[in-house]
């Protein structure tokens, strides 16, 4: 509900709501803000509202921290704002959504690779192994 | 001290069981259902810490003495106000001053140990091996209680739970910080180092720490007090608890587990002879089958006559309590001829 015609503040032309992440943080070092914005505004920039945060690296009891404001949530999903990918996986995993159809996917590409890796390094080692100088 | 601002600010004459509840809510009834029925038993077959009985008598066992109780706490240094007073200015004061006190006398509550929460949301097995550590999520939504937050974990196995009590404090804690309590709880909790705690007497100072950081009901907050309680009746350092707000809760623990006899000798020595009947009271409500509290309901005892009777038949040193009278009834009598 920007209003296009003060100096102040920037009118688009079209754009939705979202819910994504931004990312702040320092060198190697992120630190994600789960915000609801418009969609045309920058990654880090301006937000409507700041919905939670998301900590990616494990703290000293090996967990990784978020926090969501539910309540805002279900409030601006009621408005019509999207979610973004990552967002989504994330509330998935929380389970305040069901779970992504593209995490299930990625945990049976990730299976699939490993297994071939696996595979790959059998018959080599079975090569290898008699031919081992001492 | 920042526990002490949160319960001062409730209403002025309650120091009871009625400001108790609305601070502390119940939520451990309303939250832990299998609570609600083993405190309502508890109730009906013999009487629990914050009965108006109970807490009548434990607080008088406290005393209220205004010079420990304002003794003055380490803030920042500023130099003093002096106030010229007339006599009757001079009994307000101290008469605000006694109902101050008594708001800082209110006892902490004492608690069940809390079931360890053990329940699994959903298992989705195929996300095995995605992840390499966990996810905690917590619902910071502002207007929710903390006892009914969501805080669930997903584990690198797929299994999503709920939190254990631990990791709820310690989320609760870092979104919701509350004064005087750390995320990490600190070393000096631990059994190695309570020791050295106890060796400089400082008591009062651990129990209050405790209650800053731990909620009533965690195994950490009793474990904390019941090793203090101990080393206090094993050093017979009553006096280090009187007058604040954690005597009562002690008097709860020895008369439970029927210590008495330290704190009794105590007493007599103090010359607190109304305290000392007070307990005989506690203990014959809480032990209502032993044989002093028949025969003191029979005989209608008071005052003297009633420890003598609990001397004889419930106590184990009763050669040093019976000493004690005698001192004490020899000091009345010269005190009364003199």
């Amino acid at each position: 509900a920007l209003s296009p015609g003060s100096q102040l503040l920037k009118g688009y032309r079209g754009g939705h709501v979202v819910i994504r992440f931004a990312l702040g943080g320092c060198t190697n070092r992120p630190f994600f803000r789960i915000v609801a914005a418009h969609s045309r505004r920058a990654r880090d920039g301006k937000y409507l509202e700041q919905l939670g945060c998301l900590d990616p690296l494990p703290n000293a009891h090996g967990e990784r921290v978020a926090g969501l404001n539910l309540e805002r949530l279900r409030h601006w999903l009621g408005c019509g704002a999207q979610l973004s990918r990552p967002a989504e996986k994330l509330l998935g995993l929380a389970g305040f959504l069901p779970l992504h159809p593209m995490t299930v996917t990625g945990a049976e590409r990730l299976r699939r690779r490993r297994r071939a890796q696996e595979a790959a390094l059998a018959p080599a080692d079975g090569s290898d192994g008699p031919g081992d100088a001492p | 001290m920042a526990a002490l601002g949160a319960w001062g600010s409730a209403a002025a004459p309650a120091r009871l069981s009625r400001v108790v509840r609305a601070l502390w809510g119940w939520r451990a009834r309303r939250g832990l259902g299998q609570d609600a029925g083993a405190a309502d038993e508890g109730k009906a077959a013999k009487p629990s810490f914050d009965d108006e009985t109970v807490q009548n008598l434990l607080y008088k066992m406290t005393g209220l003495n205004l010079q420990k109780v304002f003794r003055p706490v380490k803030k920042e240094l500023k130099p003093p106000k002096y106030k010229l007073m007339t006599e009757a200015q001079l009994e307000e004061a101290t008469r605000k001053a006694i109902e101050e006190a008594k708001e800082k006398l209110i006892m902490p509550p004492v608690l069940k140990e809390r079931e360890p929460i053990d329940d699994i949301l959903a298992e989705d097995k195929f996300l095995e091996g995605t992840e390499t550590t966990k996810y905690v999520f917590t619902d910071i939504t502002y207007s929710i209680p903390h006892r009914e937050r969501f805080i669930v974990v997903r584990e690198p196995s797929g299994v999503l739970r709920k939190a254990t009590w631990e990791e709820r404090d310690r989320m609760i804690q870092i979104f919701f910080p509350k004064e005087g309590r750390r995320v990490i709880p600190p070393v000096v909790f631990k059994d190695e180092h309570l020791g050295t705690v106890f060796r400089q007497d400082r008591h009062e100072d651990i129990l209050n720490m405790c209650i800053a950081q731990f909620e009533p009901d965690s195994p950490d907050y009793i474990r904390v007090h019941h090793r203090t309680y101990d080393d206090i009746e094993k050093n017979g350092k009553y006096d280090l608890l009187r007058s604040t707000r954690h005597f009562g809760g002690m008097v709860w623990y020895l008369v439970n587990r029927k210590k008495t006899d330290g704190i009794l000798i105590d007493m007599i020595q103090r010359d607190l002879l109304d305290d000392a009947t007070s307990l005989i009271t506690l203990y014959h409500m809480l032990h209502p089958e032993c044989q002093s509290a028949k025969a003191a309901k029979e005989g209608k005892l008071q005052g003297v006559d009633l420890i003598k009777v609990f001397v004889k038949t419930e106590s184990q040193k009763e050669g040093y309590i019976q000493l004690a009278l005698q001192a004490y009834e020899e000091a009345m009598a010269t005190s009364t001829a003199s």
